[in-house]
């Protein structure tokens, strides 16, 4: 027997989902939603700490925090495009993030005493649990599942 | 503090638990939202006392931009996924309970640090 939304009553845990009605093209549904969550939070996160890092203790280590700064931009571009299906956009945010975690990532563990401060990317985004690494990849499959779906049958 | 990190893990779980039922978010999950709600004005309003007092927590504007933000975190988080028709409402939910632990710590971490 095929479920419903709205045949049986909302318990706790709400009613059944609705599945997507396979094709549909919208990179902020779904699990798209979710990884919209996740970059709003990070372009959240890298945006407020860079400005006032920027603000209160720029002479301290410029570059670390210039590089945060572009880093929460970029998150706060992927964000947008994500949750406007703007897919082209999205696609070069998601590159340039993985690209800029992958180079700093090894710049900060071949030469620390050039990142005095920590910054998102550093070490591959260790003092973030990794997350930095693992959604530009995640971004790009999702893009890439999206195209797909997109293709005409 | 620790019943709040308490009340958004449990939120969290909730939130990966629908999605795994392909269920969309229900009463548990606003309830839950609400109790985070509640415990983080509360922590809020006892910041503000502690501070009026005198409490000079380190990184004032790092500390307080935090205070703000996982404040607007649940409410941001329960209307968002009550707008996703699909089983990873659960999970966006869940996405902002975490955000609130990893903030909740860092806060209590840089409350922990006075500085002079």
């Amino acid at each position: 027997m095929a479920e419903r939304p709205g045949q049986e009553p909302a318990g706790a845990l709400g009613g059944p989902a609705a599945e997507p009605a396979g094709g549909t093209v919208d990179t902020s549904r779904g699990p798209g939603r979710v990884l919209v969550a996740v970059y709003g939070v990070f372009a959240l996160a890298a945006g407020a700490r860079a400005a006032v890092q920027l603000a209160t203790q720029f002479d301290e280590a410029p570059l670390a925090y210039l590089l945060s700064a572009l880093a929460a931009a970029v998150y706060l571009v992927a964000t947008v495009a994500l949750s406007r299906s703007g897919r082209r956009t999205a696609l070069v945010a998601c590159t340039v993030e993985l690209v800029g975690v992958l180079v700093v990532g090894t710049l900060s563990l071949l030469d620390p005493a050039a990142f005095p401060d920590e910054t998102v990317w550093s070490n591959y985004g260790q003092g973030y649990v990794f997350i930095p690494l693992g959604l530009p990849v995640l971004g790009l499959l999702w893009l890439r599942h999206q195209a797909e779906a997109d293709r005409p049958r | 503090m620790v019943a709040a990190t308490v009340v958004a893990l449990v939120l969290a779980a909730l939130g990966g638990v629908s999605t795994g039922l392909r269920r969309r978010i229900g009463a548990a999950h606003v309830a839950g939202a609400a109790l985070l709600e509640a415990l983080l004005l509360v922590q809020a309003a006892v910041v503000v006392v502690g501070m009026a007092g005198g409490h000079r927590p380190a990184e004032l504007a790092t500390f307080l931009s935090y205070l703000v933000s996982v404040v607007l975190l649940p409410v941001a988080g329960l209307l968002w996924a009550r707008s996703e028709p699909t089983r990873w409402a659960g999970t966006v939910l869940g996405v902002a309970a975490l955000a609130v632990t990893v903030m909740l710590w860092r806060l209590l971490d840089l409350w922990a640090v006075t500085r002079g």
